[in-house]
C-alpha cells in the first residue's frame, strides 16, 4: 500500500515535473502498518521549489501528533546541478486500532497548486492496551515530572498463557541518576526476562496530555501465570537522583509505579489425559530411526516442540514403551528466545531407548496435548506411528551362546478378565426346565408308559388263557381250601372227611403245581419232581402223607384224626411253594 | 401307540433348547462394541438382551461393562448375579474379587463356597437345568427297567432289572429335589448390593428416624422385611436396619 501510494505520488509528481521542470511534492510515511501506541513518521517533501505561502498541514485523520512539525531544508550541489528540498516531519501515533487516512497537503507554486496523495495507515491492536493509558494518566497525576508504569499485554489470560509486562519510565528532567530500585514482587507468575540490552531513552519524545516526556523502556518480562484467580504485579519502586551536577549529587526522588491486575482463568475442563500444562501454539516433530534396529543397541528418539508457548515449563513427555525397552531420562536442549512478543523457539527432548529383545514393537503414535488460548481449546499433536523391528543384537548372541537369561515375567498392570465370547447359552429369563411343562411331561410319561405296558402285558396273558400258569398259581389256593376243610373235619373229629380233604389237598396240589392229571400223581412221579429237594426228604414225606391219607380213606382204621398229619401237610406245601414260587 | 409316544417325549425334552438363537445378532453387535472399547454401547446392547434372556455369561459381560465404565457397585451386582447362575465360575469370581477391593466398607464377606467345588458340581455348575434333565432321564430309565423286568421270564435277570428300576426311581426323585433346590437358589432374592455412593441405615422405615450407621456402595447385605419404599437389611456383622429400596440392587 505504501509503495502504491508512493508510486502514485511519484507518478503524479513526475507528470508535473514534465511540465514544471523537476518540481516534486510528496508525502511519505516510514511505515503504514503500526500497532496502537507506536509512532509513525510522516514526511512531506517539496523539491526544487520554494514553498512561498508554506505547505498546508494535512488532515491527520484522527492520528495523534506526538511531535512536530519539524522543518528541515536541504540544499545540494551535485555535478553542477543544484537541488534543494524542504521537508516537514511529524511523529504520529494512534490510540485505537483502525484505519486512518492522512489527508492531502497542498502547496502553491506560482499559479499552480500541488497536492500530495492521501496515505492510509493501518493500526492494529498494540501490545499495551487501553488500560495502560489510564495507568499513565494516573501516574502522571502523581508526579508530572517523573513517573513509571507497568503495562501488561493482556489483562485476561489462561493459566500458562504468556503475558508481556513492560516497565516504562517517563521523565521531564534533563538528567537522571538511578540510585536503586525495588523490583515488583511476582506472586503466582513464572517470569522470564527479555534481554533489552542497555536501557536507552527512546529517540522520540512522547506527548502525554500535552506534556512531552522522554521515555525509556526499563525492562520487559514474559510472565506466565501459574495459578488461576486475580494475580497482581505489585508496584515497582525506583529511587533517582534528579539533576545531578558537579556541585550537588542532585535531589532524591522516589517514584512508585502502578500495580497491575490480571484475571487468570482456569483452563477449561475436558483436559486430555496427556495434557501436562503446555499453553500456546505448538508443533511436534519426531525423529526416530526407521526400519531395522538391533537388540541392545541404543535408539535415539528425538521429540522437538516448536512454536510460541511456555516452552520452558514443558514436562518431558512420557514414552509408553514396552517393558522390553530400557529408557533413560531425556536430554533437553532449548533454542528458546524470549522477546517482546513472548517466549518462542523450540525445545528438543532426546531420548535414548534400548530394546533388550528381538521382535517387532509397535509403539503407536506419540501424542502430546496442549491448550491453544487463541481458540480456547485443547489440541493434540500426534506423531507418525513409530514401530521398530528389532533384529538380533551382536553382543547378545555372542555372550549368551544360544541361551537367553531368564527374567521374571513382569506384571504391568491389573485388569478384569475379558468378557465371555462365543455361545453365552442364553435362556429366557425366569424359565427353567424344572417345573416346566416339558419337565412334567418328561417325568410323568415314562411311568405312564410303564403302567400301559403292565396293563397290556396282563391283558395279553389273560387272552392267551394261560391255564397252566393259572393252575400252577392257583395250586396253593386250592390246596389251602382243602386244608381248611381238613381243619374243620379235625375239629369235628370226622376222621373220614379229614383224611379225604388232606389227600385231595396233597394230590391236587402236586397235580396243579406240575401240570399233571390227578391220576398221574404217584410215588414215582413225586420222586421224580421233588427228588432234588432236601435230599429227597420232602419227596418221602409227601409220599408218606398221601399214602396215609389213602390208607385211611379206603381202609377206615379207627384212628384219631392226626393233628400232626395236618401240620405236616401245611409245612410241606408252604415249603414247596417257597421253592417253586411263580 | 408307543411309536407315537417316543417322538413326543423327545420333542418335549428338546423344547427348552429351541428358543436359543433369537438375540444372536444383538449379541454379536454387543461383543463387537465391547471389543472395540465402546463399553457404553455394549452395555446398552447387553441390557436389551437381558430384558428377555439371561445366562451367567451375559450377566458376567454386563458386569465387565460396568467395571470398564467405572461403576463398580453395579459390576459387583452383576457378578453376584452371574455367580447365582453359575456357582464358582472362575472368571466371575476373579473379577468380583478385583471389584470388591474398591468397596469402602470393611465387612467380613462370608466365605462364598465353604464346601468347595464338590458342592458346586453337585449343584450342577453353570447348568441350571442339569438336575432337571437328569431327573427325566432317571425316570425314563426306571420305566425302561421296570418294563423290561415285567416282560421277561422269571429269572435272576428279572430281579436285577426290578432292582435297577428301583435305583433309577430313587435317582429320579433325588434329581428332581436337587433341581428344585437349584431353581430356588437362582430365583431367591435374599441379597442385595448397595448402589448409592453412601446410604444411611435407619432404625425405622421412616425418614428422619435414628441413623444407625452408614454403608457405602458395593457392600452386600441380606434382605429381610419389605415395607413400601423401605427395605430391612441385615449386615454381615448381624446388625439390622432399614434403607430405601432405591439405594440397592437385588442380586
Amino acid at each position: 500500500m505504501s509503495y502504491r501510494a508512493l508510486l502514485t505520488a511519484w507518478i503524479a509528481a513526475s507528470g508535473f515535473l514534465l511540465q514544471a521542470q523537476e518540481i516534486t511534492f510528496q508525502a511519505t510515511v516510514d511505515r503504514n502498518e503500526i500497532a496502537s501506541g507506536e509512532p509513525v513518521k510522516l514526511s512531506i517533501e517539496l523539491t526544487n521549489a520554494s514553498a512561498g505561502g508554506g505547505m498546508s498541514t494535512p488532515d491527520m485523520g484522527g492520528l495523534v501528533v506526538m511531535q512536530g512539525p519539524m522543518e528541515s531544508s536541504n540544499f545540494s550541489f551535485i555535478n553542477g546541478r543544484t537541488s534543494r528540498s524542504t521537508t516537514r516531519t511529524w511523529h504520529l501515533t494512534a490510540t485505537a486500532p483502525g484505519n486512518y487516512t492522512i489527508g492531502p497537503s497542498t502547496v502553491r507554486i506560482g499559479n499552480s497548486e500541488l497536492k500530495t496523495v492521501p496515505i492510509t495507515i493501518k493500526v492494529s491492536k498494540g501490545a499495551s492496551g487501553g488500560t495502560s493509558n489510564q495507568a499513565i494518566d494516573k501516574a502522571q497525576q502523581r508526579d508530572p515530572n517523573l513517573f513509571c508504569t507497568i503495562s501488561l499485554s493482556k489483562n485476561k489470560a489462561f493459566v500458562g498463557e504468556q503475558l508481556v509486562a513492560t516497565y516504562t519510565l517517563f521523565s521531564r528532567y534533563n538528567s537522571l541518576q538511578p540510585k536503586d530500585y525495588d523490583l515488583p514482587k511476582l506472586n503466582g507468575f513464572w517470569a522470564e526476562e527479555v534481554d533489552l540490552g542497555n536501557t536507552n531513552w527512546e529517540a522520540q519524545l512522547r506527548t502525554i496530555n500535552g506534556v512531552q516526556y522522554r521515555v525509556a523502556i526499563l525492562k520487559k518480562q514474559v510472565l506466565i501465570p501459574l495459578r488461576s484467580g486475580k494475580l497482581t504485579v505489585a508496584p515497582m519502586t525506583l529511587n533517582y537522583m534528579v539533576n545531578p551536577s558537579f556541585f550537588s549529587s542532585g535531589t532524591p526522588v522516589r517514584i512508585q509505579s502502578n500495580a497491575v491486575d490480571v484475571n487468570v482463568a482456569e483452563l477449561p475442563s475436558g483436559k486430555p489425559a496427556d495434557f501436562s500444562g503446555a499453553v500456546g501454539d505448538l508443533r511436534l516433530q519426531v525423529t526416530a530411526p526407521s526400519g531395522q534396529v538391533k537388540a541392545n543397541e541404543a535408539i535415539d528418539l528425538s521429540l522437538t516442540f516448536s512454536g510460541r508457548a511456555n516452552l520452558k515449563l514443558l514436562d518431558a513427555p512420557k514414552l509408553n514403551l514396552p517393558p522390553d525397552f530400557d529408557s533413560y531420562d531425556p536430554k533437553v536442549s532449548d533454542k528458546i528466545t524470549v522477546n517482546g512478543s513472548g517466549m518462542s523457539g523450540s525445545r528438543e527432548y532426546q531420548y535414548v531407548i534400548i530394546p533388550r529383545h528381538e521382535g517387532t514393537y509397535d509403539l503407536g503414535s506419540l501424542t502430546f496435548s496442549y491448550f491453544d488460548p487463541a481458540s480456547g481449546s485443547y489440541k493434540e499433536l500426534r506423531s507418525q506411528p513409530l514401530s521398530f523391528s528389532v533384529g538380533p543384537g551382536d553382543a547378545a548372541a555372542a555372550t549368551t551362546g544360544g541361551t537367553s537369561p531368564k527374567v521374571d515375567v513382569q506384571r504391568l498392570g491389573s485388569d478384569i478378565r475379558y468378557i465371555r465370547t462365543g455361545d453365552l447359552q442364553l435362556r429366557p429369563r425366569g424359565k427353567f426346565l424344572y417345573g416346566s411343562a416339558a419337565w412334567i411331561l418328561g417325568m410323568t410319561l415314562p411311568p405312564a408308559l410303564l403302567l400301559l405296558t403292565f396293563l397290556w402285558h396282563r391283558r395279553r396273558e389273560q387272552r392267551m388263557g394261560d391255564a397252566q400258569g393259572q393252575r400252577r398259581r392257583g395250586a396253593d389256593r386250592v390246596a389251602r381250601k382243602h386244608l381248611a376243610a381238613a381243619q374243620t373235619a379235625l375239629e369235628k373229629n370226622d376222621q373220614g372227611a379229614f383224611h379225604d380233604a388232606v389227600g385231595k389237598a396233597m394230590e391236587g396240589y402236586f397235580a396243579d403245581k406240575f401240570n399233571l392229571g390227578v391220576a398221574e400223581v404217584n410215588a414215582a412221579m413225586i420222586q421224580d419232581k421233588l427228588g432234588q429237594m432236601d435230599q429227597g426228604r420232602t419227596a418221602a414225606e409227601y409220599i408218606a402223607l398221601i399214602n396215609e391219607a389213602q390208607m385211611a380213606r379206603f381202609a377206615p382204621i379207627v384212628e384219631k384224626p392226626s393233628k400232626q398229619a395236618y401240620d405236616e401237610a401245611v409245612a410241606i406245601i408252604s415249603r414247596i411253594e417257597s421253592r417253586y414260587r411263580k | 401307540m408307543k411309536r407315537l409316544l417316543l417322538p413326543l417325549l423327545m420333542m418335549a425334552l428338546s423344547l427348552p433348547l429351541t428358543a436359543r438363537n433369537a438375540p444372536a445378532a444383538l449379541l454379536d453387535q454387543a461383543q463387537e462394541a465391547y471389543a472395540k472399547g465402546h463399553h457404553q454401547q455394549a452395555l446398552a446392547l447387553y441390557d436389551s438382551i437381558n430384558t428377555e434372556y439371561t445366562s451367567a455369561g451375559l450377566l458376567y459381560n454386563i458386569g465387565n461393562c460396568y467395571s470398564k465404565l467405572g461403576d463398580f457397585p453395579r459390576a459387583i451386582l452383576y457378578y453376584e448375579k452371574a455367580l447365582r447362575l453359575s456357582p464358582g465360575a472362575e472368571d466371575v469370581q476373579a473379577n468380583l474379587d478385583m471389584e470388591r477391593t474398591k468397596v469402602v466398607d470393611r465387612m467380613n464377606q462370608r466365605p462364598a463356597f465353604t464346601l468347595g467345588s464338590a458342592w458346586d458340581r453337585l449343584q450342577g455348575g453353570k447348568d441350571v437345568d442339569q438336575w432337571a434333565r437328569r431327573s427325566i432321564w432317571a425316570s425314563i430309565l426306571m420305566a425302561f427297567f421296570a418294563g423290561a423286568g415285567l416282560l421277561i421270564r422269571p429269572t435272576y435277570a428279572k430281579r436285577l432289572l426290578y432292582g435297577a428300576a428301583g435305583i433309577a426311581l430313587v435317582a429320579s426323585v433325588a434329581s428332581a429335589a436337587l433341581a428344585a433346590y437349584r431353581v430356588h437358589n437362582v430365583e431367591q432374592r435374599s441379597e442385595a448390593i448397595i448402589l448409592s455412593p453412601s446410604v444411611e441405615i435407619l432404625g425405622e422405615p421412616r425418614q428422619g428416624s435414628t441413623r444407625l450407621f452408614i454403608l457405602h456402595q458395593g457392600t452386600k447385605v441380606d434382605l429381610l422385611d419389605h415395607q413400601g419404599e423401605w427395605q430391612e437389611v441385615r449386615l454381615p456383622s448381624g446388625a439390622v436396619g432399614w434403607l430405601p429400596t432405591t439405594s440397592i440392587g437385588v442380586i
